[in-house]
């Protein structure tokens, strides 16, 4: 075995807030959205925690963007300029989780600190990074001022609309935190990921195993 | 009546007899002597050659002056038998008629005194009759007792004696007289020239004021009748004199009438000639006449609602008060046609601080305006007429109501000021650059026969594939028309029994909950012509379809109106992402067993190695 440093501290710190402020987003969410349904907090308490947290994450957001502009670690969210590189990759990697798993194959990805993460991961956040959390984080700042931010509503189809995406964005945040734990549990022994995230360090097979 | 008695006086007098056959007589009576005698015919002779001519000379110059006298003296006999009559006549009415104690009773119990007084008798035109000149079934030998129904019946029938001198023809030069007696239940003479003291016009009419003139009938009870209906023509005086018009002469505003003057107007009824009376007041009021032919009063009117307010119907024809008495508690004229409504508003915070004595606290006309009275619109928030006196109001939402302003377009003041109400959601087709409603006009000309589908979806209201359908439409017309929504009160009335803002709506749960009871009817509210607005039933699904996302995109409140599509969406991506793990753990423990095999393969494939 050997320990190999995939997540630096400003890392772990983005996502661990990041990881906080999902939970209490997605929690205080259903006691704004689902009030017919369950009722834990008032209302007015639910959207001033959303807020906060809201904020949280933007501002961690950009944490985040400035960390991996600045130290040039953003490729490892970009996937093979290949076409035929990236499908197969893709299709590898889809092939290992829906059998190769199963009949005990090797993970074909081996994580590095400069290749993080495999074609599927790296499609998926690159989707969730650039373009479902920034489009998260619009749709709820123009719903935390409707009328300051009118005008970009309406252009955008009006509050229903906006709503609807955040809603969306939200329910898919939600659904994909299952996958994302369940992914977390699947290194080389269940809590492998998860304790790496605290300490910066993952214990890998001499010869490499990895999600 | 003296008059009468100095003839009585007169007639009923003893002259003294002064015949001169008496006084000789009594010259021829005396005994006389010779010497006496000679000196008697000497006196004698003398005296008739003095005597005689002075007695012819008298006897010339008094014969005039006796015969002037025996005229008149005749004259004055002649005139006595009659006048002796009458005063006899006049004595013996009197005797009763002088007292206070008799009273006549007419049918319906009314009772009158019948005494009269013999000085304004004695003043009036008519002082030289005797009392059976005109009561001419009454006298001295018999005196009837007439039985009246009433005393207007009374004075109808003794009026009628009047005619004997008066005629017909002679009364109806007067255009007065013309526009009294023309009618069909043309007052008695009496009720305007009363009956033993009349006197006579010329004597005071160019002296009397236009109004004391007027009054002179018409503060009598007078009335007439419009086609059946009867109408009151009497001014009550008083009234008149503490209105705000009352330096104004009557003729100031029926100008058509002065003392000379009396035409007579025709009405259909009572209504039309109030409704005609009333424009005599844009004369002055020329401002608050246009305010009020912008109002829905006189749109009602022009639409053929002849009961919709003019000017009289608030202000009274003649005791017209001040405008602070229209702003009181029982002044408001509002309250006679809006009970219900002002019942509401009584027991509302303005009305209760009202019946305090805050003089300040608004009533009807403080938010509705006096004249230029538009009509309630339900789906529209009455903010601008509240921020008019509550002007700190959205700075205060603003210190705990998140999106205030966006709260305070979209949801009428009176949806949390009367929580106890009704809600509705009302849905209106608006200009989309000025907000302004389409009204029923022009929205008939975007959608066409699409209307329809609009106003008639029946019981359910109109469902969320119909309002696409109407989306669609005003799309198609480039119209750039939209729908918006706004949430008010199911009961425009209900508007009025605004609470203290201590027990105001203040809490989000209230809204944003799908169970919220203030979304659970939604109407389509239309401009008609008149501009009131008509409201058409929409079934309140329609807020939460996936559907409406275009056409209602401005009304929302999170959770309270969320899209039930987003609802199965999010139970299925949810599960979904829930399943994933459970699946992918199931196979593996499924698998468990080809995994051990392939291990111990590899491990046997190691230990022959």
């Amino acid at each position: 075995m050997k320990k190999l440093y995939l997540h630096p501290m400003a890392v772990r710190i983005c996502h661990w807030l990041n990881a906080f402020s999902f939970l209490v987003l997605i929690l205080t969410g259903i006691q704004i959205r689902y009030r017919d349904v369950i009722k834990v907090t008032s209302f007015r308490t639910a959207v001033d925690i959303h807020n906060i947290f809201g904020f949280i994450l933007i501002f961690n957001f950009f944490l985040w963007l400035i960390y991996y502009l600045v130290s040039g670690k953003f490729k490892v969210y970009i996937p093979t300029f290949s076409l035929k590189g990236f499908l197969l990759g893709c299709i590898r990697q889809a092939r290992y989780y829906g059998y190769g798993i199963f009949v005990g194959e090797e993970n074909p990805h081996h994580s590095t600190p400069d290749n993080k993460f495999n074609p599927m991961q790296q499609v998926a956040y690159l989707n969730i990074m650039v373009l479902f959390i920034p489009l998260q984080i619009i749709t709820g700042i123009l719903l935390w001022d409707l009328k300051g931010f009118a005008y970009w509503i309406g252009l955008a189809g009006g509050v229903k609309i906006v709503d609807s995406v955040h809603v969306l964005l939200y329910l898919f945040f939600t659904s994909f935190l299952f996958v994302h734990v369940y992914l977390a549990t699947l290194g080389h022994t269940a809590g492998e990921h998860i304790k790496a995230m605290f300490t910066g360090y993952e214990e890998v097979p001499e010869h490499g195993h990895s999600h | 009546m003296s008059r009468f008695y100095d003839e009585v006086v007169v007639a009923s007098g003893t002259s003294p007899d002064m015949s001169p056959d008496k006084c000789g007589r009594a010259d021829h009576e005396a005994p006389l002597t010779d010497d006496s005698q000679t000196r008697f015919q000497k006196i004698r002779t003398a005296g008739i050659f003095v005597l005689g001519p002075l007695s012819g000379l008298l006897f010339i110059c008094l014969l005039p002056l006796m015969s002037l006298l025996i005229v008149v003296t005749l004259l004055s006999k002649m005139a006595s038998a009659s006048d002796g009559m009458q005063s006899e006549e006049a004595a013996m009415c009197m005797g009763c008629h002088a007292s206070q104690d008799v009273v006549k009773t007419f049918g319906n119990k009314e009772k009158m005194s019948v005494r009269i007084s013999e000085r304004h008798f004695k003043d009036s035109v008519h002082g030289f009759l005797s009392c059976t000149g005109c009561h001419s079934k009454v006298s001295m030998d018999n005196h009837p007792s007439a039985q009246y129904a009433s005393r207007k019946e009374f004075a109808v029938q003794i009026s009628q004696a009047c005619k004997g001198c008066h005629s017909h023809e002679q009364l109806m030069v007067k255009p007065m007289h013309r526009a009294a007696i023309s009618r069909s239940n043309a007052p008695p003479c009496s009720e305007c020239h009363g009956s033993h003291s009349i006197r006579k016009s010329a004597g005071w009419k160019e002296a009397a004021s236009t109004s004391q003139y007027c009054l002179t009938c018409h503060k009598k009870d007078l009335s007439t009748s419009v086609n059946g209906e009867t109408l009151s023509l009497m001014i009550d005086e008083k009234l008149l004199r503490g209105s705000v018009h009352s330096s104004h002469e009557c003729s100031y505003c029926h100008s058509e009438y002065s003392k000379t003057t009396h035409p007579l107007r025709e009405f259909k009824n009572k209504r039309e000639l109030s409704i005609a009376f009333s424009g005599v007041c844009k004369g002055c009021h020329t401002d608050k006449y246009q305010q009020h032919q912008g109002s829905i009063h006189a749109s009602l009117l022009n639409q053929g609602n002849r009961n919709a307010p003019v000017c009289t119907d608030c202000h009274g024809a003649h005791a017209v008060g001040p405008k602070l008495l229209a702003e009181t508690m029982s002044g408001t004229p509002c309250r006679k046609c809006h009970e219900s409504t002002f019942e509401a508003y009584k027991s509302s915070v303005h009305g209760q601080a009202k019946m305090s004595g805050n003089t300040k606290a608004p009533i009807c006309s403080s938010c509705h305006s006096a004249h230029q009275v538009m009509p309630a619109l339900a789906s529209r928030s009455p903010k601008a007429t509240c921020f008019g006196c509550h002007k700190d109001a959205a700075a205060l939402h603003k210190e705990w109501l998140p999106n205030a302003d966006l709260h305070l377009d979209a949801i009428a003041c009176t949806a949390c000021h009367v929580p106890e109400a009704e809600h509705t959601v009302y849905l209106r087709v608006t200009d989309s650059s000025s907000g302004a409603s389409i009204n029923k006009a022009k929205l008939k000309e975007y959608l066409g026969p699409g209307y329809d589908d609009l106003t008639s979806a029946g019981k359910n209201g109109l469902d969320d594939k119909h309002l696409w359908t109407v989306y669609q439409q005003l799309g198609d017309k480039k119209s750039a028309a939209g729908i918006t929504g706004t949430l008010g009160l199911q009961d425009c009335n209900k508007s009025h029994s605004l609470a203290s803002k201590k027990w105001a709506v203040k809490q989000c749960d209230s809204c944003h909950d799908a169970n919220s009871k203030f979304f659970k009817t939604v109407a389509m509210a239309i401009i008609a012509p008149d501009g009131h607005e008509e409201h058409y039933a929409v079934n309140r699904a329609v807020l939460g379809s996936v559907i409406t996302l275009l056409p209602i995109n401005q009304f929302y409140a999170i959770g309270g109106t969320r899209l039930r599509f987003l609802d199965i969406l999010g139970i299925l991506m949810v599960f979904g992402g829930m399943s994933v793990p459970i699946v992918h753990l199931t196979l593996r423990f499924l698998t468990i067993p080809i995994r051990e095999a392939k291990r111990l393969n590899k491990l046997r494939r190691e230990g022959r190695r």
